[in-house]
């Protein structure tokens, strides 16, 4: 197990975490990162609003190279009508 | 420490020196729990009910996933299982969030009560009623509120219960609940909670980090959260 930071960063800025969760690996940390920024649109999609210019940065507690997850990567977006 | 019950009971009615010695009298033994400890499993049976004295406990389902939804909090002062008298065993868990200070009640003993004090019997059936109006609050915010107005509501209801037992003024209270378990409660991920948190603070109505909640705009977090604490039934009149 390690500590894990998911700094959030979008339109409303820099949301760091200042907590951490304590995680098996990067593997979990990079779902956790993937659910949170789902959740984070579905809100969005509540208020007319989906802005995915975002990231959540993954930085271990260790200090090493943090990872980045694209909010853009966390969805698949199917745009156009749909053929019925 | 038990005081706390009463204080909770007595801000809904009067507790004669009878009752309270009867209640005090119903308690068979306390233990101490650490954090993060299941103690009621669904299902299992039960012969007790758990009073808690000092700390801070969640009713929750899960699922096979792993996600768990947190259903209410339990201050201290709050029987975190008195249904359990009736059901005899609980559609749900019972887990301690922070180290937890609790009195046993045994189910004869709280049978004695129902049978020589029927004025202690209706309080009791008021406060499990009470915990099914948090249910349906929670509801309420689950299903319909913002992330950011159901965050608020939970800050406020438990302004507003801490405060009964002792443990808030108008300046905050201590909270020492994990992101991650505040996510459980409000059915969010942590870092949705993060950013809400932060909104709040932005928007300057509560500044919650570090394990307390400092309030810096009382009427301000309750109009974020169309708090109205009806539910929690704060009128003193005979039960």
């Amino acid at each position: 197990m390690a500590r894990f930071y998911l700094h959030l960063h979008n339109r409303t800025g820099l949301v760091p975490d200042e907590e951490g969760t304590e995680l098996p690996d990067l593997d979990a940390a990079r779902q956790i990162a993937v659910d949170a920024i789902r959740d984070l649109i579905s809100e969005e999609a509540r208020s007319g609003l989906i802005d995915l210019r975002g990231y959540i940065e993954i930085a271990e507690e260790s200090g090493k190279a943090a990872v980045r997850i694209a909010f853009s990567s966390a969805v698949d977006l199917h745009l156009g009508e749909a053929s019925s | 420490m038990i005081e706390r019950h009463f204080m909770k009971l007595r801000a809904r009615d009067e507790i004669s020196a009878e009752e309270e010695q009867a209640i005090r009298a119903a308690v068979s033994e306390v233990r101490d729990y650490p954090a993060d400890r299941t103690f009621i499993r669904s299902g299992e049976e039960l012969n007790c009910s758990t009073l808690l004295l000092d700390g801070l406990m969640g009713r929750y389902k899960d699922l096979r996933n792993g996600e768990r939804q947190i259903s209410e909090l339990h201050v201290a002062g709050d029987f975190a299982d008195l249904h359990s008298f009736t059901l005899k065993h609980l559609d749900h868990n019972v887990m301690t969030l922070t180290p937890c200070h609790v009195a046993l009640v045994p189910h004869d003993r709280l049978r004695a009560i129902t049978e020589q004090y029927p004025h202690l019997t209706r309080v009791y059936w008021f406060t499990t009623n009470m915990d099914a109006a948090i249910h349906r609050e929670w509801e309420l915010s689950l299903g319909r509120r913002s992330a950011l107005s159901r965050t608020a509501n939970l800050l406020c209801e438990l302004h507003v219960r801490l405060g009964l037992v002792g443990l808030a003024d108008e300046t905050g209270y201590d909270l020492a609940l994990t992101q991650l378990e505040l996510a459980e409660c409000l059915g969010l991920t942590s870092v949705h909670v993060n950013r809400t948190l932060k909104e709040l603070r932005e928007q300057g109505a509560v500044d919650y980090r570090r394990g307390h909640v400092m309030l810096l705009d009382l009427d301000l977090l309750r109009r974020i959260a169309e708090f109205d604490p009806a539910y929690l039934y704060l009128d003193r009149r005979a039960r």
